[in-house]
């Protein structure tokens, strides 16, 4: 098995310290960091999707191959700075003000760093200001939003209403998931697009910025 | 409708009524919708309890038995009971929060006669965050309403004005349960030491679990006795008996947790650590055998449902594991649990798990569970009619009344109205059914959609 393959099979089957391993031995071994995203990680990370979607994996797979991929991926980044590395864009991620609730959220964060999106994470709680404030610095061009309560579903709207009243509505587009949610939903508050699960982010999310 | 009940007792309301509905010549009155064939009767006019005993023997009871407050998951938010106290005349004193996680208030008995409840809950002397609810002293939510809280119900708050909780009510202990700022609930804190592979001890995922006191044991037949003379079917979740709740997973109640309780790391576990998972549940599973026996030496068959498990096995739009992965990690203890209460008591035992869980239900039913609960019919393939049509002669379905994620917080009465009679005709077809809604009724629901749901119930039962 090559290395690369040896990566790949690592991130899929959610073994972190082989991942660790395998990319530290790569990186020493003078290999371009760059390829191992596109040759390992963004195949495994859609393979791992892909079993998601059909339901070969769950929750525990899908975060065990998440983890591997963003330890290999913490070896990586500090090259990938250096060589200005391309990227799909800068997706900004939270859950909005006054939901706690992050397992999902989570999820679709690491699915879009897999896929080779730039993603910051706010975290839970998130507050439209932050997020408004984030999207500037950032100059993203993705926002995603999620909740699972029905008592703070109103943040995602004023969320939105935030980023349009900060005129950066026309710049960003905004991914919208969450239990309470669907796709009327979305579309009757004013985002471009709803996804009910991380694999359908991530497609969603190319389809958005056109990547 | 209201005024005429004033002073009547819903049981007697409900055998008043009783005449009217079966002179109407209703198909459901005839009991011809043969759904359960030949075995389908309806039974005459019945007291609270055996109503809901009826429906658990998948017999249809002579009105569809109604449960909200018996349980942490069929609740209300203490938000939502006090202007259900407001709508109903009833005292404006303020609501006691018996569960303060969900910040769940309690259903009193003039409440429940209101609503026509047939279940009496017994609320947990120990709440989630560890403190009892002994003594009560007020406290105001975020949106002003007072409340009554334990008088160990302590908080602090931080510098987005964030109420923490603190566990037992210490609070020189570290918080344990976080509300947003003009939040409504609390969800719990991740407090997680680092883990170290070599060094995990399944023993720090169990001292949250031990042989009941002498005390606890005491109070249970107390408050057990005590509930039994409400003339309604008794409730109560016996403690440790949940394997794997991740509610319960960070342990909120303990003032240091140790072990593995972060929730990603936990779900991890299951399928990177099943060793480790086996040996907890696997202990867990001895200390509550044991104090099963301990429980039906002191309360015999006093209890009519107790409810065991609320694990969540399914999120809005598929599973959290494999199937196979339940019945690896968890069959063989539920099936203990329940083989042991089926084997020595008259008990019924309810198994909670939001989402979309029909391809669980056969292992559930495999397992012995009665019952199911919250039947989010919101979620993927949870289709009233199919789960009815494959496993209504099985198990209880009590809940999936109405949608609690869009049509009763969202919807209009007549909404919620058309809804409530169209789960109502498809659940309650040769008993099996208790109405509850999906899970708790969540803060910020209009009054008037609960009450549309529960006059929506009446009209049903032919008491409208």
């Amino acid at each position: 098995m090559t290395p690369m393959k040896e990566l790949y099979e690592a991130i899929l089957t959610g073994n972190r310290d082989a991942a660790a391993e395998l990319t530290r031995q790569a990186l020493e071994g003078s290999v371009d960091p760059q390829s191992l995203i596109d040759g390992a990680m963004i195949p495994a990370m859609a393979e791992v999707g892909r079993r998601f979607e059909e339901e070969e994996y769950f929750v525990p797979e899908l975060l065990l191959s998440a983890r591997a991929m963003k330890t290999a991926l913490e070896l990586i980044s500090p090259l990938l700075s250096e060589t200005g590395a391309p990227s799909k864009g800068c997706v900004v991620m939270g859950t909005v003000q006054g939901d706690l609730h992050d397992i999902g959220k989570n999820l679709v964060s690491a699915m879009l760093e897999g896929a080779g999106f730039d993603v910051v994470d706010l975290g839970a709680d998130v507050s439209p200001e932050k997020f408004v404030a984030t999207v500037e610095e950032n100059g993203a061009s993705l926002v995603g939003l999620s909740v699972l309560l029905t008592v703070t579903m109103p943040s995602m709207t004023s969320t939105i209403e935030a980023l349009e009243a900060a005129g950066l509505r026309d710049r960003v587009k905004i991914l919208v998931g969450g239990a309470p949610l669907s796709a009327e939903h979305a579309d009757a508050i004013g985002a471009d697009a709803y996804a009910d699960n991380a694999t359908a982010a991530v497609r969603a999310a190319h389809e958005l910025v056109g990547a | 409708m209201r005024d005429l009940f004033q002073g009547l007792s819903w049981s007697s309301a409900r055998q008043y009524f009783r005449s009217r509905y079966y002179d109407r010549g209703d198909a459901r009155a005839r009991g011809d919708d043969g759904v359960r064939g030949e075995g389908a009767r309806r039974e005459s006019a019945l007291q609270s309890r055996e109503r809901v005993l009826a429906t658990l023997d998948h017999r249809e009871p002579d009105a569809v038995p109604i449960d909200f407050g018996g349980t942490s998951v069929t609740g209300i938010h203490v938000s939502c009971v006090a202007a259900l106290r407001n709508h109903y005349g009833l005292e404006p004193s303020p609501v006691k929060v018996h569960e303060p996680y969900q910040m769940l208030g309690l259903v009193e008995n003039d409440l429940k006669g209101a609503m026509g409840i047939d279940v009496e809950g017994i609320p947990g002397r120990e709440t989630l965050f560890g403190f009892r609810n002994d003594d009560w002293k007020t406290w105001r939510m975020p949106d002003g309403l007072e409340v009554l809280v334990s008088i160990d119900f302590n908080t602090t708050s931080d510098s987005n004005g964030d109420t923490l909780i603190h566990p037992r009510g210490d609070l020189s202990a570290p918080p344990s349960g976080r509300m947003p700022a003009g939040g409504y609930f609390f969800d719990t804190l991740i407090r997680q030491d680092e883990i170290d592979e070599d060094r995990l001890d399944p023993n720090d995922n169990l001292e949250e679990f031990s042989p009941i006191s002498d005390r606890d044991l005491a109070e249970l037949a107390e408050d057990i006795e005590a509930a039994q003379e409400s003339g309604r079917a008794v409730i109560t979740a016996l403690g440790g008996m949940a394997f794997g709740d991740i509610a319960l997973v960070p342990a909120p109640n303990l003032v240091h947790p140790k072990g593995i309780r972060d929730i990603a790391e936990w779900y991890m576990s299951l399928a990177a650590r099943p060793d480790y998972i086996h040996a907890v549940f696997s202990r867990q599973c001895e200390i509550a055998l044991g104090n099963l026996v301990r429980i039906r030496a002191r309360i015999g068959d006093s209890l009519d449902v107790v409810m065991l498990c609320g694990t969540d096995f399914g999120t809005q739009t598929g599973s959290f594991c494999s199937v196979d992965t339940f019945r690896d990690l968890w069959l063989p203890y539920y099936k203990r649990i329940n083989g042991w209460i089926h084997e020595h008591t008259a008990w019924k035992t309810f198994k909670h798990s939001c989402g979309s869980v029909e391809r669980f239900v056969p292992s559930f039913i495999e397992c012995g569970f009665d019952i199911l609960n919250p039947v989010q019919c919101s979620a993927a393939n949870m289709d009233p009619e199919q789960l009815k049509a494959k496993y209504g002669d099985d198990i209880v379905f009590w809940g999936g009344g109405v949608d609690t994620q869009k049509t009763l917080p969202f919807g209009t009465p007549e909404e919620v109205r058309r809804q409530v009679l169209e789960r109502l005709e498809i659940f309650s077809r040769g008993g099996g059914f208790v109405f509850n809604t999906i899970h708790n009724i969540q803060a910020r629901t209009p009054v008037e959609n609960i009450v549309a749901m529960l006059d929506a119930v009446r009209e049903f039962n032919g008491e409208s």
